[in-house]
């Protein structure tokens, strides 16, 4: 019943994951030795607080875990939060890593007498077909997604599609594949996610966790 | 697909209930409407359809893409499913029920049907049991109505209640004086509702102090009043964070065991709703238990006077169920056939459930343990059928 009593907190395997390592020590959460293992078969990990508990899951699926209630916490990319836009889910701290930007590229020899001003309808190869329907039809244009879950830089030299929507950070994964940015859709970061509910029955607990992360944002050890 | 999978298959959202669940949701619902009804509030039972342009009204108007509309042959004229029930009290408070003593306090239980499902809840039919104050004051009225919520979920055993206490207005008459274009207006509505604190500040111009104070000002009741006591808000929104607190402090008082929060950003489903907003949870339970707060009555149109105040509150059935260990099936005691209808008059008048045998078997304590019975009525006494005594 101790499990079921602590809070459990969702991580995201990946390129987040290095990146909050630090957040997490200031916040006072030393996770078991076998969580820095990438070989280890485990999921579920304790920590150096026996009230809290992490799981490692895919980043897209933090944002489930946490919407269920079967995480309280989670760490996610500002991206999946506005792929899924749960209801259920509140994002009360920006955690300030994991910082890249969700573009629109195409292939430099298309960009070269493109004009997205003047486009009506795109199809786009993409992680965030919602996302990106959402972004295009708010100024007009009709997007029409073909969904995957990675390699999206592959498409348009396959002939899949022209255009892609993905997260960039440095830019070279576009260049290798002879991509350009055309059109800039959002900046992205990680943040802080909490179930709505257990913000409500578990105030104290959830708010203190809240209250941690902040102070270990902004550069101060928690106290 | 075969023909029977094909029957069996169900359009989304829809599913049967079966035993014990159905039983235990009417007995639930009819626990519910018995403490309402102890507290003086009376039931009524509107139908399941209506015209479209009485449904849709005031407050039902928020609905109005969650309801399926069907064609009248009769009258020629649309008709709408309900999706909720509190537009059609409200209906029946402004036109029938006009006349009768304020306040009017009126509960309902019934079956409602929505377009979509939402992630926590795919079902698109679920059952709702609620009250509805017409002609209240606040905050008296608004806690009453708060209290009896608690009560009678506290007459089910659920437990670990928390009540959270939202004040919808208070963020719209922020949103109104800055006075922003619709789209400006919509990224910051969403930023408050996800509180995002970076965003607020980012997106509030002159106001961002003061609704990053309210964002702030969210949690356990106490320190969060405190908190919204010490915002610089402007007059229109005073009258509204006093109310909060005068609910707050009744509903405290009276009911100290529950968690009591505090989220005056809050407006998610409260968009039609004025004064105080509530919604109740339940530790461990996924999801709302159910929601209320204040909203005007009386037809946008046709409205004579000023509209009148009224507070209410829904229960979510399916919630509930989750929020409840599983029901029992009693006890089950079998009698062979043959057996005399007085001997099974007086079992029953003791508790017990009889299950009677059509024909005459060879082994009536197989028989018992395949019918689900723990007992068998055999040589004039009750046996069990697992042979001890």
């Amino acid at each position: 019943m101790a499990a079921r009593d602590g809070l459990v907190l969702a991580l995201p395997k990946g390129r987040i994951l290095t990146e909050i390592g630090p957040v997490m020590r200031r916040a006072g959460i030393e996770p078991e030795t076998a969580f820095a293992d990438p070989e280890a078969r485990q999921l579920r990990f304790t920590t150096s607080d026996e009230a809290l508990s992490i799981i490692r899951v895919r980043s897209f699926d933090v944002a489930t875990f946490v919407a269920f209630g079967a995480a309280q916490l989670g760490i996610a990319g500002s991206d999946v939060l506005m792929e899924f836009d749960y209801r259920e889910l509140y994002a009360p701290l920006d955690l300030k890593v994991g910082l890249c930007r969700l573009v629109a590229a195409e292939p430099a020899d298309l960009a070269s007498d493109d004009d997205p001003s003047r486009w009506s309808h795109v199809r786009v190869a993409t992680k965030y077909p919602r996302l990106t329907r959402r972004h295009f039809a708010a100024r007009g244009v009709q997007a029409e997604c073909v969904k995957l879950h990675g390699a999206v830089e592959l498409a348009p030299s396959l002939g899949l599609c022209r255009r892609i929507v993905d997260l960039v950070s440095s830019g070279a994964t576009l260049q290798a594949n002879q991509l350009v940015e055309v059109e800039h859709i959002a900046d992205i970061s990680a943040r802080l996610v909490v179930n709505r509910a257990a913000l409500k029955t578990r105030a104290e607990e959830v708010g203190g966790w809240i209250e941690r992360f902040r102070k270990a944002i902004d550069g101060a050890p928690a106290a | 697909m075969d023909d029977l999978a094909k029957k069996a298959l169900l359009p989304a959202g829809l599913q049967d209930l079966l035993p014990p669940d159905a039983a235990v949701e009417a007995a639930v619902a009819e626990r519910l409407l018995a403490c309402f009804a102890r507290f003086g509030y009376e039931r009524v039972k509107p139908p399941l359809v209506e015209f479209e342009e009485g449904l849709l009204d005031g407050t039902g108007a928020g609905l109005a893409n969650q309801t399926f509309r069907l064609m009248d042959p009769v009258s020629q004229r649309m008709m709408a499913v309900r999706s909720d029930m509190t537009p059609q009290v409200a209906r029946i408070a402004a036109t029938r029920l006009s006349h009768s003593p304020r306040p009017l306090r009126l509960s309902y239980a019934g079956d409602i049907l929505r377009v979509r499902g939402s992630e926590l809840r795919p079902e698109r039919q679920f059952g709702q049991v609620g009250i509805e104050m017409i002609g209240a004051s606040a905050p008296a009225g608004d806690a009453e109505v708060i209290l009896l919520a608690v009560e009678a979920l506290k007459s089910l055993d659920v437990s670990g209640l928390a009540v959270d206490l939202n004040s919808p207005t208070l963020v719209t008459a922020e949103l109104d004086a800055l006075a922003l274009e619709d789209a400006a207006r919509a990224r910051l509505r969403q930023a408050l509702d996800r509180k995002e604190a970076a965003e607020v500040a980012a997106l509030g111009g002159p106001a961002a102090d003061l609704l990053g104070g309210l964002v702030a000002a969210t949690g356990p009741a106490k320190s969060a009043l405190g908190a919204l006591a010490g915002l610089d808000l402007p007059t229109a929104a005073q009258g509204a964070a006093e109310t909060l607190a005068a609910v707050a402090r009744i509903v405290h008082e009276a009911a100290p065991d529950i968690i009591l929060t505090v989220d005056p950003v809050e407006q998610r489903g409260f968009e039609y709703q004025t004064g105080v907003s509530f919604t109740v949870f339940a530790r461990g339970v996924r999801g709302e238990l159910g929601r209320g707060g204040g909203y005007p009555v009386g037809f946008e149109a046709r409205r004579a006077g000023p509209a009148e105040a009224a507070v209410g509150c829904t229960l979510y059935l399916d919630s509930l169920l989750r929020a409840l260990p599983r029901g029992e099936r009693g006890r089950r005691i079998f009698l062979p056939a043959g057996t005399a209808w007085a001997a099974g008059d007086s079992l029953r008048a003791d508790g017990w459930i009889t299950v009677a045998g059509l024909a005459p078997v060879d082994d009536a304590v197989a028989e018992a343990g395949r019918l689900g019975c723990s007992h068998l009525w055999a040589g004039g006494r009750v046996q069990p059928t697992d042979g001890q005594v």
